[in-house]
């Protein structure tokens, strides 16, 4: 028996996989950060760099798992749209370097 | 060099502010690092730093009340990014005077904006009690819960928004900010959106955006990795405040302090020269 109130949101948990992921690259940020901070040498100059390299990576990470899902859901538009950003994103971030 | 404590205060302080109102908080950072006597060259990576690293933190929260709209945040990025990625190579013909007044008055059209308009736009609805908050698939709707119930909203003037998500992209491209300070007022302004979804969706695109001129810096060795960790640091603890203010103040509140900074950021544009 359940007691009086709302019923269930069935989409509750529709972006729990989302949530947690990004969780864990904060958790990660955090250590690597403090790593860079305190440990000395290339150690500390390593933990900088894989700081960096999640900070930049979860952004994308999330796009491409958006455009997985939308293809998936059969929900084409959004998920050409998503294709599309990552498209120009690369295209970008190639020309710059 | 700038002392570790401040430099962690700084980052804190403006990546809070900058999560609250999605304006990322690198229009605010950058020239508070340069009075403080950081290069230019290097104070942009740090400030784009504390964007992404904010805008980590804001996102779980930012999710679980449904805020975020994925589908309008990824369409408007497409045209923010290629105007900064078209700005960034022009970059180096546009005077950084130039640059400075067109950011000043942008920043001073966002403030006037939002202190010009009275009200709320969007109210909740009884019809939507039972909706869920969060974005509707396959659509530039969606509904959110706002202080008095559910609120349903949808984008509208998708072109107009487009074309400011441009000029936001060619400021961010010219000038190594996010360019949310752009893109939060012309969400909530020109396309209606809910000045709180408007902020969430802007911090998500601000994250893209910064990584992308992240990895522009680090392939150029503009970043200074211990200065970054602090700066990431502070960032990480801003975002999570922001979010937690932008949860439990009401939307005209949000405008109105948005509007402040911007105004805050407009002057300070304009006297730091």
């Amino acid at each position: 028996m359940t007691g009086p109130g709302p019923p269930p949101n069935p989409l509750s948990d529709r972006q729990r996989w989302l949530v947690l992921s990004l969780r864990a690259a904060m958790v990660l940020t955090i250590a690597c950060a403090g790593a860079a901070l305190v440990v000395p040498g290339r150690a500390g100059d390593a933990a900088a760099v894989g700081m960096i390299v999640v900070l930049v990576a979860t952004p994308i990470a999330r796009v491409a798992w958006l455009a997985i899902r939308w293809f998936r859901r059969g929900d084409l538009r959004f998920g050409f749209v998503a294709l599309a950003l990552l498209s120009v994103v690369g295209a970008g971030a190639l020309l710059a370097l | 060099m700038i002392a570790a404590p401040l430099l962690l205060l700084l980052a804190a302080a403006t990546a809070a502010v900058g999560t609250l109102g999605g304006l990322g908080g690198a229009v605010i950072l950058v020239p508070a690092l340069v009075v403080f006597g950081v290069e230019p060259s290097l104070a942009a990576p740090l400030g784009l730093l504390s964007v992404a690293a904010g805008a980590l933190a804001a996102a779980p929260a930012q999710l679980r009340l449904g805020q975020v709209h994925h589908r309008l945040g990824v369409t408007l990025e497409i045209a923010a990014s290629a105007g900064a990625v078209v700005a960034a190579i022009a970059s180096d013909r546009v005077g950084a005077d130039a640059l400075r007044l067109v950011l000043a008055g942008t920043a001073a059209l966002g403030a006037v904006a939002g202190f010009a308009r009275k009200g709320v736009r969007n109210l909740p609805q009884a019809a939507f009690a039972g909706e869920i908050a969060g974005e509707w698939p396959g659509t530039l709707g969606g509904a959110y819960l706002g202080p008095g119930g559910v609120v349903p909203y949808r984008a509208r003037r998708l072109v107009p928004g487009l074309g400011a998500m441009v000029v936001a992209g060619v400021v961010a491209g010219l000038s190594g900010v996010g360019g949310g300070f752009i893109k939060t007022p012309a969400m909530s302004e020109i396309m209606h959106v809910p000045v709180k979804v408007a902020a969430a969706t802007s911090t998500f695109t601000v994250s893209i955006t910064s990584a992308t001129a992240l990895l522009v810096f680090a392939g150029q060795g503009r970043i200074e990795m211990r200065d970054g960790a602090v700066v990431v640091l502070g960032g990480l603890l801003g975002g999570v405040v922001g979010a937690r203010l932008q949860e439990v103040l009401p939307p005209s509140t949000v405008r109105r302090a948005l509007a402040m900074v911007l105004a805050v950021v407009a002057v300070v544009l304009v006297v730091g020269r």
